[in-house]
């Protein structure tokens, strides 16, 4: 039995990508605009009762300070409550999850999920490689965001056999989905050759085994279950979903060929829907790297520990698939805009599990769609949502 | 009283620098030899830890057994700040350690030395470990240039015990300018006339003081030779025949205050006299050690000075500091200055780790770490982290800002003592994969603000004669 005491009626998105054109205000007034013309019956904005905002790394447009309290003002709604969620890669994952307790609680009936992130104010220096100087200045200097993930590859590809074709299939894969997907950053497909022969980055991971980086905002709009039919007769209600913690550090890692705390958030995540593994029907997993959806498939249930990478290679993940994966393009081509990221995976739950996904539509079985994020240093944090199209 | 020698050690990096690359870029006749150049995370202090460590073990001392270090190098890695006290954390001495540093010329050396065996003549000291390191930084295009080398060596002395004694010394003064620098000043001025450098400076007091201990039954010595010709030059006028010294600067080249001692240590492995001459700052020093039996480490000498990585001359323009990048570079997060460094000085420094009473993981490092990683106890002892491991896991990353220099690696280690480490690797990654074997060592993670930010690195184990 399912939770379902909130549901989606609304989500958006902006098209993903380097929007130099474009502030950090203009992303979050688009992706709203984008959410509040998606609600089948209508929707006044000041039906809006509150906001939680998922914006990761401010310093990346210099506010780290705020971020939270710009977005109403942005969308024309300055005086409502509003509030920031950071919590790593999964923010916008986290701040879903607490717009939706914010609705169960009874305090709000109508609520705006909205994750803004703008990562190419800065350049690639001052940006993301400047967090190889950040945090310890011994333990983890050095410590860009692929030093994160590639051990996991390092270990994964020694202890299962998993080789880089493997991995380089999960981009060709998601590349191909991107190429489907009118918002996504990347809209070209590549072949396994293509991955092959793309610069290292971090051995073992070569460039098109990264996501890119991504501007970009996503929206979506929760009330109560009950109250969901007044917006629309395809509400998408929260099924359930967990959250988990491991240290952040690498060093402190018990191993290198799993997320565990992707493992725990899904173990909490399917109680609390009442489903298995194998009553999902498509996911948007954690592809900041190909080996992050490799340990995702796994750590999820989705395959057993060192299967990721055969199923993978052997399209099991694919539109078609036995379970098909990052339907959007994922993280690697549709973007990694990280407090946007988790919100734009919602919204492509919210269009497979209404039909609406185009060529990109995937056989909706049971009625369930998966959404996660793992990150956080060395994946200290991970949150994992279902959505399902049942009411009960 | 009696001043043992209980063991040497030595250290140099293992990039070299051919003096002909160094000729051609000046448009000069080539010259021969090659020279060991610091890489940008060695200095003179991770040659001296490096020494040291090798010292202490061949001694068979425990660092907290020192009472006090005697450092001589031209050049401390600060001008005015904590040089020794970096130096005696990094090796684990006691925090109440004595000793010195000396510094200022190619003679803190010999200062050190001498220091040492009086702190341990005068029972100041017990156990006195001495320290020569120097990895000289010549002005572009200056005479020495293609001699400037860098490297270290230690021994350690006692009251007690040990296969050899330090005996008679003998020192020459004259306030002569010979190379030097000024207040403020990045690199060594070129000689001002090189015919009277020689003829006026350099060989009337170092003759004066070999011939002072040619009087003695002298088996083996180290001679001063910056330009690689004056050391056989001093020889020949005082018939102290072909020195011992001349294998060390044929290795290293000239490496300022520690080519002394470091000239000596190979010929502390058999027995009879060993006279050590040491010149700079217009002071010229020999003294005398009495070899009964090969003295512990210093067989091992020659093999830590070997080293046969490449570097080109831009390559060590930039690691010696000389070559910058255009543009800004990323600061740390963190100044070195600041709360965090001075929460985490001994447990960066001395790489130590919260032993978990209850269950006996080592977490790292304690000031992050409350509680104990695996079982979450609050109750942690300080350790000091093991040496020695192996690569559970790594990377090698290839995108780095500046002043990062790629390819990087990093990997997690599986200590000896149970302990895991993220680290990165000395090198570019071509000698490790899982399950390589390593061994810590002392490296400069960063400069910034003036600040040079020590810690260890893991380092593949050499499969022989390993300098640490």
């Amino acid at each position: 039995m399912s939770w379902n005491k909130v549901a989606v009626v609304g989500a958006g998105l902006i098209r993903m990508g380097e929007l130099f054109d474009q502030s950090y205000e203009q992303m979050a007034a688009g992706a709203f605009d984008a959410a509040v013309a998606s609600v089948d019956k209508g929707f006044e904005p000041a039906q809006v009762e509150a906001a939680f905002v998922a914006t990761q790394r401010g310093t990346l447009w210099g506010q780290e300070g705020i971020g939270g309290n710009t977005v109403p003002t942005a969308i024309g709604l300055a005086g409502i409550p509003c509030t920031r969620v950071e919590n790593a890669c999964p923010s916008g994952a986290d701040a879903f999850r607490v717009g939706a307790m914010a609705v169960a609680s009874g305090v709000h009936d109508v609520v705006l999920v909205i994750g803004v992130e703008k990562m190419r104010d800065k350049s690639s220096e001052e940006g993301l490689l400047s967090r190889a100087a950040a945090g310890h200045p011994i333990f983890t200097r050095g410590e860009t965001a692929p030093v994160l993930f590639a051990p996991f590859a390092t270990r994964h590809m020694h202890e299962f056999g998993t080789t880089r074709e493997m991995l380089a299939s999960v981009a060709v894969k998601n590349h191909y989905n991107g190429a489907r997907d009118p918002y996504a950053h990347f809209q070209n497909e590549v072949t396994i050759d293509d991955v092959l022969a793309s610069p290292p980055v971090c051995h073992p991971l070569h460039l098109l085994d990264c996501c890119p980086q991504t501007d970009g905002a996503a929206a979506v709009l929760l009330t109560t279950a009950e109250r969901a039919t007044e917006f629309t007769d395809e509400p998408v209600y929260v099924a359930g979903f967990g959250v988990a913690t491991d240290h952040p550090y690498l060093h402190e890692k018990d191993s290198f060929t799993e997320i565990k705390a992707t493992r725990l958030a899904a173990q909490r995540a399917y109680a609390m829907a009442g489903i298995a593994p194998a009553d999902v029907d498509c996911a948007e997993v954690h592809d900041c790297f190909t080996i992050t959806e490799i340990l995702d498939i796994e750590d999820l249930g989705f395959f057993e520990k060192g299967e990721g990478g055969r199923a993978s290679l052997e399209g099991e993940t694919s539109l078609t698939g036995r379970i098909p994966v990052n339907t959007s393009g994922g993280l690697l081509a549709k973007g990694h805009p990280i407090g946007a990221t988790g919100v734009a995976q919602i919204t492509e739950c919210w269009w497979q599990l209404r039909g609406e996904a185009g060529e990109r539509q995937v056989e909706i079985r049971n009625g369930y769609a998966l959404q996660h994020n793992a990150g956080g240093r060395g994946s200290g944090v991970s949150v994992v949502n279902i959505l399902t199209n049942k009411r009960a | 009283m009696t001043v043992r020698c209980l063991g040497v050690g030595a250290a140099a990096p293992r990039t070299r620098l051919a003096g002909a690359d160094v000729a051609a870029a000046w448009g000069r006749n080539p010259t021969g030899g090659r020279v060991a150049v610091c890489p940008p995370d060695e200095d003179t202090l991770t040659l001296a830890w490096e020494a040291a460590t090798a010292a202490l073990a061949a001694a068979g001392t425990d660092a907290d057994h020192v009472d006090a270090v005697f450092w001589g190098t031209s050049r401390p890695p600060f001008a005015e700040g904590p040089s020794l006290a970096f130096l005696t954390a990094a090796l684990g001495c006691s925090p109440h350690a004595g000793g010195a540093l000396c510094a200022g010329s190619a003679h803190a050396g010999m200062d050190a030395l001498t220091t040492g065996a009086d702190a341990v003549a005068a029972g100041s000291a017990r156990i006195a470990l001495v320290v020569t390191s120097d990895a000289l930084v010549p002005g572009p295009g200056t005479a020495f240039e293609g001699r400037c080398g860098a490297g270290a060596a230690a021994l350690v002395l006692g009251a007690t015990g040990g296969t050899a004694s330090i005996g008679a010394r003998v020192t020459r003064c004259r306030p002569h300018l010979d190379r030097y620098r000024g207040d403020g000043e990045p690199v060594l001025r070129d000689l001002y006339d090189a015919r009277l450098f020689r003829e006026e400076i350099f060989l009337p007091t170092v003759t004066e003081v070999t011939n002072a201990l040619a009087s003695f039954d002298v088996r083996a010595w180290s001679l001063p030779d910056p330009d690689g010709r004056l050391g056989s030059v001093v020889a020949k006028r005082t018939g102290a025949g072909a020195p011992a010294s001349s294998a060390a600067y044929a290795a290293v080249g000239d490496t300022g205050a520690a080519a002394a001692l470091l000239g000596a240590a190979g010929a502390l492995d058999a027995p009879g006299l060993v006279a050590i001459v040491g010149t700079g700052g217009g002071r010229t020093t020999g003294v005398l050690i009495d070899v009964e039996t090969p003295v512990a480490g210093a067989a091992k000498v020659i093999d830590a000075l070997a080293g046969d990585e490449p570097m080109s001359y831009t390559a060590a323009l930039r690691a010696r500091g000389l070559l910058e990048p255009t543009g800004e570079t990323v600061p740390m997060g963190v100044p070195p200055e600041s709360a965090m460094f001075v929460r985490g000085a001994d447990e960066m420094l001395g790489l130590l780790g919260g032993r978990c009473v209850d269950c006996g993981t080592v977490s790292t490092p304690p000031s992050i770490h409350p509680t104990c990683i695996a079982c979450g106890g609050p109750k942690l002892e300080p350790v000091p982290v093991a040496r020695g491991g192996r690569v559970h896991t790594y990377v090698v990353n290839h995108t780095m800002p500046a002043p990062f220099v790629a390819p990087l690696p990093i990997a997690v280690l599986d200590m000896d003592d149970g302990a895991r480490l993220m680290l990165q690797v000395v090198g570019d990654g071509h000698d490790i994969e899982i399950g390589t074997r390593v061994q810590l060592v002392l490296r400069k993670y960063a400069h910034e603000r003036g600040v040079p930010v020590y810690g260890f690195k893991a380092r593949a184990a050499r499969p022989t004669g390993a300098a640490s």
